[in-house]
């Protein structure tokens, strides 16, 4: 591989990053052909949907290099966004050798702190507890819903390890929330099942889905916003297959 | 301010600090994040009292939050999209949207109908008030490059 080559690999792991970690499409594109152009590419063509990467970089000695990048899974990680965002900035400034980017780019990817997974457990439950509360439940619903909240992110956890499909996870989750959730109201804990499964519902609601597929498509990615529609249809419609199996399998008492 | 607007204020900050865990946001962005989810539904609330119409006013605080987190954004030298996607997570129409299922598996379909359309509605207010500011910051920055040259 050439220098360039190298540069174009680097920017692209860069990139391939970014929308892994849930960056915006538009923000990458636009990104990537700012650091292409600092390192004097006279053209850089990218092309970028939700599951694809596709950047063409054109030297000043008339040479052009393609790469493509094929993206199976994104999943929210704001922190290490914020790493790759400020490694963004420090290439343009410092414009940097492709090793030292790499580098760069292993030590972001070891570096990056998570959270343990008993918290993101906990977090499951406390904010179906809070929405509860906050959509105007009361405090025994809100204990009810903590603990739905708890199975439910045991249950995604289960699914997983074992079957790792998204929208099976999703129905399968909102199956076992609606299950405990109208188990509780027959055992009395609970006088509806309303307010427990808004706040259940709020932590699988693909309503961050939604929101950035209806800004790609208003700034113009069309086919990174279709994309990102249809899995958010897809998600509502499990969750709604969720709830309905359930209630189906307890006999539609106490909606 | 009546009981549950104190309860509301304060579950919709924990409720955007849940989601900022969950998102992976720490430090001074995810307490900035956490009140942003505060400051939007006090927005809410208070913007309520005078906007009955409630797309519109879901608009006006999606707008009103997004240049918040675009302050912030540029403060801590970070993007601005997880705070202001964490910051608006309290306005996602989640008790309508259950209340839509509800009526569908009900069979009643009119119900359903004006309560899908409710959601709907919101959630496109909520898109709209975030593609607005984060088109005019694009100028900006455009505005700003062109400016070098």
């Amino acid at each position: 591989m050439n220098a360039t080559e190298q540069l174009l690999d680097c920017v692209m792991d860069l990139g391939q990053q970014m929308l892994v970690c849930g960056g915006e499409v538009h923000w990458i594109e636009e990104s990537l052909c700012t650091i292409l152009r600092t390192y004097g590419a006279t053209q850089t063509d990218v092309f970028i949907i939700t599951s694809s990467m596709v950047v063409t970089v054109h030297t000043a000695d008339g040479n052009s290099y393609t790469q493509t990048r094929r993206i199976s899974e994104t999943a929210s990680d704001f922190e290490k966004l914020h790493a790759l965002n400020d490694c963004s900035r420090w290439i343009c400034k410092d414009h940097p050798a492709p090793e030292a980017i790499r580098v760069k780019l292993h030590s972001i990817t070891a570096q990056t702190k998570h959270y343990p997974l008993w918290l993101d457990f906990c977090c499951y439950g406390i904010i179906a507890g809070a929405f509860t509360l906050f959509f105007g439940g009361g405090f025994p619903e809100a204990g009810v819903s903590l603990i739905v909240g708890l199975l439910m992110r045991t249950s995604i956890w289960l699914c997983d390890r074992t079957i790792s499909n998204k929208i099976f996870t999703k129905f399968v989750a909102s199956l076992v929330a609606t299950l405990v959730s109208l188990l509780a109201l027959h055992l009395g804990f609970v006088s509806g099942v309303d307010k427990v499964m808004i706040g259940n519902i709020m932590t699988l609601i693909p309503g961050i889905g939604l929101t950035n597929a209806l800004r790609d498509l208003f700034v113009g990615d069309s086919i990174a916003g279709l994309l990102r529609t249809i899995e958010a249809c897809i998600t509502a419609l499990a969750i709604a297959g969720g709830f309905f199996a359930a209630v189906f399998i307890t006999g539609g008492a106490g909606l | 301010m009546n009981k549950l607007d104190w309860i509301q204020l304060c579950t919709a900050f924990v409720g955007s600090l849940g989601f900022g865990i969950l998102f992976n946001i720490r430090g001074r962005r995810l307490l900035t994040a956490a009140f942003g989810g505060f400051l939007a539904w006090g927005l809410c609330l208070a913007l309520g009292e005078w906007i009955t119409t409630e797309p519109l006013n879901y608009f006006i605080v999606s707008l009103l939050v997004s240049v918040y987190a675009q302050v912030i954004a540029r403060i801590l030298k970070t993007p601005a999209t997880p705070i202001s996607i964490t910051a608006l997570i309290p306005l996602i129409p989640g008790s309508s949207l259950y209340y839509t299922m509800a009526s569908a598996f009900q069979g009643l379909s009119d119900d359903f109908v004006v309560k899908a359309v409710a959601t709907v509605e919101m959630a496109a207010a909520l898109a709209l008030g975030i593609i607005v500011v984060s088109a005019l910051s694009r100028w900006r920055v455009k505005w700003k490059f062109s400016g070098l040259k």
